[in-house]
């Protein structure tokens, strides 16, 4: 990997700077905790409609069912908004023509879309952080109760299925290099998103890597070790399939 | 003899038939300006990418201070500064930025970052443009700015593709001080351009390119350089429907 630290730094100046990073941030942990927080004090108040739609976190109460809520958002809405990161930061450079300035490097192509991708995981752990945090303060304000054991390894658990759905949302990036633009990675997400969902219905379980980190953070006891472990699989693969990628991309078409 | 900046041998790269490069020999050596010439869809751009491993050959060898692409190192490349199709501006960043961005991906580190960006953007008079959001800037000053991005580590192969599109007056003059003064310190510059005029005022040599293939060469001190470029041009275009 040729010239990984200037990659590095040259892609986390780029995502510093660049406002889609800083909407989505802030469409993932605003918006997530609004939902979160509005879906919740509805069910607290008995609201029927809102108690049909919230699945298994209805039969929950305090921290378990904002968390469980919260979850529920997660699973498709910080997909969507990691998804769509991803999407940019790897088709901007087909979209801005940049990508011919990134051959003839010290730098190699691989180093650069590892450093895509590393930077989107950084940004993933801190948008995690900050989405945890919201969490915390909306449970204390809804008035939930004290921070207890339980609670805290809900918020634990929220904050690493933030950062699965980064990793989760991979298959864009390969999808944004073999499409050559935005729009792929896009649709890659959507994809993903709705393979997850309509699985989960169809009572997959766990067992499909897309839907387990959701199921793992909403009822822990019934998605095991393993299950949340083949989860890792997707962003490892298809961290190799992009590099893999960009090392062999040629400006064909 | 060194072995020449940029050189083609036999190179081949087919898109349809017409399109692509069919067989181009070609060297850039050590302090040459070399123009490539030739209507749209010649192969120029074709070529240039070939040297710079943007695409692979379907045959031949394309070669940078004589390694070949496929397998040049790092420290080639870190030799190597190009501009073909769109320049490396980001339009998030200012052009400080951009220019501190591509001075790391060219291989500077530390305290040679911020001298090459400063000292490239005193000599293609872009100190107005630093601390403006490249997005903001004119076509120009963000060819401008590419330019600068491309050769602030001084490097001693140098690719260039149509480079003074969008540029002023005063940007073309600028461009061909600076190309000038890095041909004679020993750069190997290959440079396309429409602009026979412009490409007789700098170059030291001048191929002519035709349906992907060579086809002549013009001396830069050529009376009347676009009448002989069509001249040739045509024979061949002649030559071929025959």
């Amino acid at each position: 990997m040729n010239g990984l630290p200037a990659a590095l730094t040259a892609e986390a100046v780029k995502s510093v700077a660049a406002r889609v990073v800083r909407a989505a941030s802030l469409f993932i942990v605003v918006g997530i905790s609004v939902l979160a927080t509005t879906l919740t004090w509805a069910a607290n108040r008995g609201n029927e409609q809102v108690l049909a739609q919230l699945g298994p976190a209805a039969d929950l109460a305090g921290w378990d069912r904002l968390l469980g809520v919260a979850a529920q958002v997660t699973a498709a809405g910080a997909l969507l908004g990691f998804g769509v990161v991803l999407s940019w930061a790897i088709g901007r450079e087909f979209a801005d023509g940049t990508i011919a300035g990134l051959y003839g490097l010290p730098v190699s192509r691989a180093s650069i879309a590892l450093a895509k991708l590393v930077v989107h995981l950084c940004w993933t752990v801190l948008v995690g952080v900050l989405l945890t945090a919201a969490l915390l303060l909306v449970g204390l304000l809804l008035g939930l109760g004290p921070l207890d054991s339980a609670a805290a390894s809900g918020l634990a658990r929220q904050f690493v299925l933030t950062v699965l759905s980064g990793g989760l949302a991979l298959p864009a990036a390969w999808a944004a290099t073999l499409g050559r633009g935005l729009l792929a990675g896009v649709a890659a997400t959507i994809a993903i998103i709705v393979v997850a969902q309509v699985a989960v219905v169809a009572g997959s379980g766990a067992w499909l890597p897309l839907a387990a980190p959701a199921l793992w953070a909403i009822r822990p006891d019934s998605v095991s070790g393993a299950q949340v472990a083949l989860a890792l699989t997707v962003p490892a693969l298809f961290t190799l399939a992009t590099v893999r990628a960009w090392r062999r991309l040629e400006l064909d078409r | 003899m060194p072995d020449p900046r940029l050189a083609a041998h036999a190179l081949v790269r087919r898109f349809a038939p017409g399109i692509g490069v069919a067989g181009i020999d070609l060297a850039v050596e050590a302090g040459e300006i070399h123009a490539l010439v030739g209507l749209n869809g010649a192969g120029k751009t074709t070529l240039m990418r070939l040297l710079l491993g943007m695409l692979r050959p379907t045959a031949g060898r394309a070669l940078v201070h004589g390694r070949d692409v496929a397998t040049a190192g790092s420290t080639v490349w870190a030799r190597v500064g190009h501009l073909v199709d769109h320049p490396l501006v980001y339009p998030e960043l200012d052009g400080h930025t951009n220019l501190r961005v591509s001075a790391r991906l060219r291989g500077l580190r530390g305290a040679a970052v911020r001298t090459a960006a400063d000292r490239v953007a005193e000599e293609l008079r872009l100190t107005s443009c630093l601390r403006t959001t490249a997005g903001t800037l004119s076509q120009g000053n963000r060819q401008r700015l590419g330019i600068a991005a491309a050769l602030l580590h001084d490097p001693t192969a140098i690719v260039l593709d149509e480079p003074t599109n969008s540029l002023d007056p005063a940007g073309v003059i600028l461009l061909r001080e600076s190309l000038l003064r890095r041909a004679a310190a020993g750069a190997g510059i290959l440079v396309s351009s429409h602009h026979l005029d412009e490409v007789a005022r700098i170059a030291d040599r001048v191929t002519v390119v035709n349906h992907g293939r060579v086809v002549g060469a013009l001396a830069p001190d050529t009376s009347e350089i676009e009448r002989a470029f069509f001249a040739m041009v045509h024979a061949d275009d002649e030559r071929l429907s025959r």
